[in-house]
């Protein structure tokens, strides 16, 4: 058995009046990459901290390198064998320092021996491609770059445990990818431990064990497979007639309804693939008809919700029998037309067109500074174009602003303000009658779930509810066409996809355009069109499953290779020229054209299986992005 | 609903949600009743610059009835005799200790003279490194010594042509510095507070990004700015209120002379004019810390070149053209005027004008650079 | 205690300062600004004063009275006013600050032997300036007084002027100004300055910079490395002192190059504890950002703790020994006091360590005190 490194038996952490952590009980072991996932304020930091020795605690044991973690002395004790990178983009460095200051400051500060942080230092940065930025301030990187830094400052003084809070957080998911590949090389090179916490569910499969947290408490732990088998059973898609009255049938029956785009996804507990599929053909067949049914494992955030099962009613998001107009017909409710932006020579958006239907569901997808924020300013009527123009329901982008809703990124509340205050500022602002403010308040809080905290002050909210409160405010005036700017960032699964069921409803039933940017490829499911930003232009303006299918038909299948040597057969497929391998825990991922060839080699290697898997809207914005940037590159 | 009163019920809504969020703020709030109170409290009472109890000591080698006739009249409230010092060596120590303010040493043969007619002298140490108390201290000394040796000369005999001066001293009879420091750490408080608090306000929708939902929002930035400015123009009348009701009447017996309500109304107008400071600040600043920062850039000069101390004509050239761009320099004539003067606006009207003038500027800067910034 | 970790702290604060534009106007040209500004706009000379001059009377007399006002150097004459109703508005309206009115008879009166009124009406507005025109018109009307007097004496007498001026005036004083011989507002203000400013200056640098590492989250560095509590803060200080020290020396360049206030002391003595205040300033703010959690916050009780009294219960403007109890007691308890006696020590009264050491040592004291309570209040393993 391997030693343990951390073992926390019945830990605790208040903040004054609110239990932050209860009861959690883990052991990471040597050399091992553990995960702690859940949203915001689930405890990953406090925990993490006290790991760290940066925290006091107030119930449980906590144990690292077997040290009795109580007393500060001790703390003290173990804390030059741990690296802690906080969380926060960038956080922890220095702004105004270059990116070489950084690392130097930080070997100084763990008194590594002058020759050994050169020779570190260099390998580091090498690993992280931050060599050629050495001389850059650290402010002036991307998120990305950030991090990779973060990352090397921790592990500068060669620690034997790192302690990473949501590292990935607010980076984009080629950077993201980037990040995980390198921490897994590293990991596994220098036989490191790692304790790292994420919000994003699908970054789970990259660790070797793990621990699902929400509100302070470890809902399940273990391997990934063994958390998949704690709630089995699969889910099932389908592409119906009439999507909103299947869909108040399946969800009638299941508490997990998603709509993606023109799809049904949903999550049947306890059944095989096929039964499943055709347990939710019968609801569907019932409420018109379907097609294109396919199914496949749950994944882990399925699992997450299910667990939590408690706080989920079945949704009735789609009860109105109303038909709504097939998007592709309706009038168009958001024109780009040439839009352009210059900020001095820097061009921050050039030449972008598209078009948003009524009733429609549209992504703008793109890296950190890839133009989405600057087009979405200019069509919101915040900042003149340079050129170029639009119209919002056949009305000019100057004179907009009171037909247009707005979700910034932050959810821009007044935190110091209640509830009905936050409401009732904005009805004002938009000139509602007194009998309709009062009527659109009623409807607020019903449709965010926030009846019983009117008077409740919205910093006290958790997240999942101060989305809605933000969603509610920017819809207080009925608007026909919503702009929302990363709206999801640091709430959990659930409130997520409470928060989907009222967008679908919105667009399907009340026929409102909405234009999406987001960071999180899974919502990106969610859109009926995507358009994909690089440099300021839109590269790619296709459906979710066109753009899958034209990567397919570029690159090739996604495969799954898992298997104990699984690790070990990453350089037999860079040898045969089959590029593109990333690292998910104990196994790989590789996008293939010639399966065949493919399974001929795992059998040649032995000790790994090959199994093919859907390919998801990460794989093809990471693959696009990066195909972009080497050709930007050269 | 027509435009006018859309207008109206946005900056409605907008003006109330300023006050609601300056109501929960507890740690401001209590920041800005100490300002009005305690900190105003405490530079009334508590700085003066009259001469008072000055620590005086008497070097006595003549021991004549006479020696210690003169000694004996340096009395309070001026000075206050602190004893006897044997030796020179004795004097320098107490002044250069600072023990010793004055020392007044009286010669041998002073009392034998003086009965004989013979001119004589006496000698005063004043310790001058406070230069105002050292300047009045000499002065009074001067004036008792005088009258000493008129009163030994002359006693009762034929009047004599002499100057006799009455001196009337106007709008603070009995040179009450509490008066005077009141009010002017009062302009000081109102001074900070109308460039702080509307920059803070600015920043914070900055910092946490509420200013964009404002901005897709049909407002403009007018209505954006305004609101803010008028409710802290509300918190700080009522600010003023309370040190004026609470404190300077009550604890210090303050006069106020002119018109109150046309001292309230153009609290308002200086008020609002220097919230454009504040608002320029905030343009500048990415956070609320910067802010403070810069507002201290902006409001020192604002408060020591406002002549409050030092009168432009006790200045150097060059400065004193400053401080005709120290919109406090016009608030301080106005409050001074109304307060203890008894003026009426109509005699006051050069002020206002420039206080206008200045605050207008500056409003229109912030308001120009709010729009580029965010128009 | 490790050098190295000492060294990279203060190396990366230091740069940090100095790449963040404003925290370095901060650091450096706040505290000039401020030498500038107080010195100018604090100044207490009373000097180049507005009057006005109402003439009833009409004679060479009158005449020759009121040409004292006006040649004096204290007094600045506006011109002639007609009536007391004029007067009142010109001194309401600022124009000027005192007006001197002579009556009709009053030449009359004087030739005749007798005493002759005047009046002077002065504008209390500003206590200190009233208070200081009544010296100054009090000690005019007496040289006058006694000017015609001796010539009445000596007219009627016969006796040579000299004689008879001499005899009313049987007692002279003899007035020495010690340590500030000229009497400058200026020569007082400036050393008190350099306490003042570096009253303010230190605690507010120094609990900005450390709370600026809590706010945005880079102390955890400081916590989760092995780096001790002493090796911390003695790097994070160290720029901050040293920052102090280069200020106490720019002001102490202004008082002597730009106000020409005498240094008459012993100037390694004056670094000595120009240091020692700084680490106790620097001390202070040091308390307050382990106990504060925003930059705004620090600013605030910062600016609360030092500004008042700093001004008020160091001897800036009062001395102590007017103060009252109270206050007194409380100006004994402050670092301020202390450091005002060593300045102006150093700076007029020619004094050393002989003198000095006594105040020195408290500051000394007081320094070890706030550092051992920054030491104890700051934990690398907070609870929150």
């Amino acid at each position: 058995m391997d030693a343990l490194v951390i073992r926390a038996d019945g830990f605790g952490k208040r903040y004054g009046k609110r239990q932050a952590v209860s009861d959690v009980s883990l052991a990471v072991r040597k050399g091992e990459l553990f995960g702690l996932i859940g949203p915001d304020g689930a405890g990953k930091s406090s925990l993490m901290k006290a790991v760290a020795g940066v925290l006091r605690y107030d119930s449980g044991t906590l144990e690292v390198f077997g040290t009795d973690m109580a007393r500060d002395a001790a703390a003290e004790s173990v804390k030059a064998r741990i690296g802690l990178m906080p969380q926060g983009l960038g956080q922890n460095l220095y702004g105004d320092l270059s990116v070489e200051e950084n690392v130097d400051f930080f070997a100084k500060l763990r008194l590594v021996p002058d020759a050994q942080a050169r020779a570190r230092k260099e390998k580091l940065l090498g690993v992280t491609r931050l060599a050629d930025f050495r001389a850059r301030p650290m402010k002036q990187l991307s998120g990305g770059m950030k991090q990779k830094l973060g990352l090397v400052c921790t592990l500068i003084h060669a620690p034997e445990l790192i302690v990473l809070d949501e590292p990935t957080t607010g980076v984009d998911p080629v950077s993201r990818r980037d990040f995980w590949q390198i921490l897994a090389e590293l990991v596994a090179e220098q036989g490191l431990s790692a304790l790292v916490s994420t919000a994003y569910m699908d970054e789970a499969s990259r660790f070797a064990r793990m621990a699902l947290m929400h509100e302070g408490r470890v809902l399940a732990q273990g391997q990934p497979h063994e958390i998949l088998a704690l709630r089995a059973g699969s889910v099932v898609s389908c592409v119906p007639q009439e999507q909103v009255r299947a869909r108040a049938a399946l969800a009638a029956n299941y508490a997990q309804v998603e709509a993606l785009g023109p799809c049904l996804r949903v999550f049947v507990p306890g059944l095989a693939r096929e039964a499943a599929e055709s347990a939710v053909a019968r609801l569907v067949d019932a409420a018109g008809s379907a097609t294109a049914y396919d199914s496949g494992e749950a994944e882990l955030e399925d699992v997450f919700v299910a667990l939590l099962a408690g706080s989920l009613a079945p949704t009735d998001a789609g009860e109105a029998a109303a038909v709504p107009a097939a998007p592709g017909k309706a009038s168009p409710a958001i024109e780009a037309i040439s839009l352009a932006r210059r900020f001095g020579d820097f061009v921050a958006v050039s030449d972008v067109s598209f078009t948003v239907r009524e009733g429609e569901i549209f992504g703008l997808l793109g890296a950190n500074g890839a133009g989405k924020t600057t087009a979405i300013k200019m069509l919101t009527g915040i900042l003149p174009p340079s050129s170029g123009g639009g119209r919002i329901a056949g009305v000019d982008i100057a004179r907009v602003k009171s037909r247009i809703g707005y979700m910034s990124q932050a959810f821009s509340l007044y935190l110091d303000l209640t509830v009905s205050e936050n409401i009732r500022l904005y009805a004002g602002l938009y000139g509602l009658s007194r009998a309709e403010r009062a009527a659109r308040l009623d409807w607020v809080l019903e449709m965010a779930g926030l009846q019983t905290l009117a008077d409740t002050l919205a910093a006290e909210l958790p997240m999942g509810q101060r989305q809605r409160l933000a969603l509610g405010c920017a819809l207080v005036h009925r608007p026909r066409v919503l702009f929302l700017d990363e709206p999801t960032s640091g709430v959990d699964p659930v409130g997520r996809r409470a928060f989907w069921d009222v967008l679908f409803k919105l667009s399907r039933v009340d026929g409102v355009a909405l234009l999406v940017t987001t960071h999180y490829m899974s919502e990106a499911e969610h859109c009926d069109h995507l358009a994909l930003m690089f440099a300021g232009r839109i590269v790619a303006d296709a459906t979710p499953q066109a753009m899958k299918v034209a990567l397919e038909h570029d690159l090739g299948a996604l495969y799954e290779i898992s298997g104990e040597k699984a690790l070990a057969f990453a350089p037999v497929l860079a040898a045969a020229g089959l590029g593109g391998v990333s690292v998910h825990g104990r196994s790989l991922h590789v996008l293939c054209r010639d399966g065949a060839r493919l399974a001929a080699l795992a059998s040649e290697h032995g000790g790994v299986r090959v199994r093919a898997r859907v390919l998801t809207m990460e794989d093809v914005f990471v693959e696009r992005v990066r195909a972009l940037e080497k050709e930007a590159g050269r | 609903m027509n435009a006018l009163s859309l207008w109206c019920l946005q900056l409605k809504v907008m003006f109330g949600k300023e006050l609601r969020q300056l109501g929960r703020d507890r740690v401001l709030l209590a920041f800005i009743v100490y300002a009005f109170t305690v900190d105003i409290f405490l530079a009334a009472s508590g700085v003066s610059l009259q001469l008072k109890l000055a620590s005086t000591y008497v070097e006595d080698v003549d021991h004549s009835s006479a020696s210690r006739e003169l000694a004996s009249r340096f009395l309070p409230p001026y000075f206050q005799l602190q004893g006897e010092l044997a030796s020179e060596r004795a004097a320098d120590a107490a002044l250069s200790s600072g023990r010793a303010m004055l020392v007044l040493t009286v010669p041998a043969g002073f009392g034998e003279d003086l009965a004989r007619g013979e001119p004589t002298h006496v000698q005063l140490q004043v310790d001058t490194s406070n230069a105002v108390l050292g300047f009045l201290a000499a002065s009074y000394a001067e004036q008792i010594v005088a009258r000493f040796g008129l009163e030994t000369v002359d006693a009762g005999k034929t009047p004599l042509p002499v100057i006799e001066n009455r001196t009337r001293v106007w709008f603070n009879p009995n040179q009450e510095d509490s008066w005077f420091m009141g009010i002017s750490e009062l302009l000081n408080v109102i001074t900070i507070f109308s460039v702080l608090l509307p920059a803070a306000a600015a920043v914070r929708e900055k910092e946490r990004g509420t200013i964009e939902q404002l901005l897709v929002s049909p407002l403009t930035p007018l209505q954006i700015l305004l609101p803010k400015v008028l409710s802290m123009t509300l918190v700080i009348l009522a600010g003023t209120a309370l040190a004026l009701f609470g404190v300077l009447r009550p604890c210090f017996g303050v006069p106020m002379a002119g018109s109150v309500p046309a001292f309230f109304a153009l609290t308002a107008l200086y008020v609002f004019t220097s919230a454009g400071f504040g608002l320029l600040a905030a343009t500048v600043a990415r956070n609320l810390a910067q802010a403070g920062m810069l507002t201290i850039l902006i409001l020192a000069p604002m408060l020591f070149l406002s002549g409050a101390w030092t009168p432009p004509e006790a200045m150097p050239e060059w400065l004193a053209v400053f401080t005709h761009f120290s919109p406090l320099y016009y608030f301080i004539n106005i409050s001074f005027g109304l307060l203890l003067k008894g003026q009426t606006v109509a005699a006051l009207w050069p002020s206002v004008l420039g206080m206008m003038a200045l605050g207008m500027a500056a409003f229109a800067a912030g308001l120009l650079r709010f729009r580029r910034q965010f128009g | 205690m490790k050098m190295q970790r000492v060294q990279a702290l203060a190396w990366k604060e230091w740069r940090e300062i100095v790449r963040d534009r404003l925290f370095f106007a901060l650091a450096f040209v706040v505290p000039a600004l401020l030498m500038v500004l107080f010195g100018y706009g604090l100044s207490f000379d009373v000097e180049n004063v507005p009057f006005a001059l109402i003439d009833h009377d009409r004679t060479a007399q009158s005449r020759d009275y009121g040409y004292r006002f006006i040649g004096s150097r204290y007094f600045d004459f506006k011109g002639y006013a007609a009536n007391e109703a004029d007067a009142y508005d010109l001194i309401a309206g600022g124009e000027v600050r005192a007006v001197l009115v002579i009556p009709p008879g009053f030449g009359r009166d004087l030739a005749q032997g007798r005493p002759a009124q005047v009046q002077t009406l002065i504008d209390g507005t500003f206590p200190n300036r009233a208070l200081t025109i009544r010296g100054y018109v009090g000690a005019i009307n007496a040289e006058r007084s006694l000017d015609s007097a001796a010539n009445y004496l000596a007219a009627r007498s016969g006796l040579p002027y000299a004689d008879v001026r001499a005899r009313l005036q049987p007692v002279t004083l003899e007035v020495r100004y010690l340590f500030n011989e000229a009497v400058l507002s200026i020569w007082s203000l400036a050393p008190k300055l350099i306490m003042l400013i570096l009253m303010i200056s230190p605690p507010f640098l120094t609990a900005l910079g450390v709370v600026r590492e809590k706010e945005n989250g880079s102390i955890f560095n400081i916590y989760a490395s092995d780096i001790s509590r002493g090796e911390f803060l003695l790097g994070k200080l160290a720029p901050y002192v040293a920052i102090s020290c280069v200020n106490s020396l720019l002001l102490w360049l202004m008082a002597v190059g730009l106000y020409r206030v005498p240094f008459k002391g012993d100037f390694a003595f004056f670094a000595l504890a120009s240091v020692v205040y700084v680490a106790c300033t620097t001390g202070v703010g040091l308390v307050v950002s382990v106990l504060v959690r925003t930059q705004i916050a620090a600013m605030i009780v910062t600016m609360v703790i030092t500004l008042i009294p700093a001004v008020l219960y160091s001897g800036l403007i009062i001395p102590v020994t007017s103060l009252s109890d109270a206050a007194s007691f409380v100006a004994h308890a402050m670092p301020a006091m202390y450091y005002a006696d060593i300045v102006v020590g150093c700076f007029l009264k020619g004094a050393g360590v002989a003198e000095l050491w006594r105040p020195l040592l408290v500051l000394a004291l007081y320094a070890c005190a706030l550092f051992a309570a920054g030491y104890a209040l700051f934990s690398k393993r907070p609870a929150s």
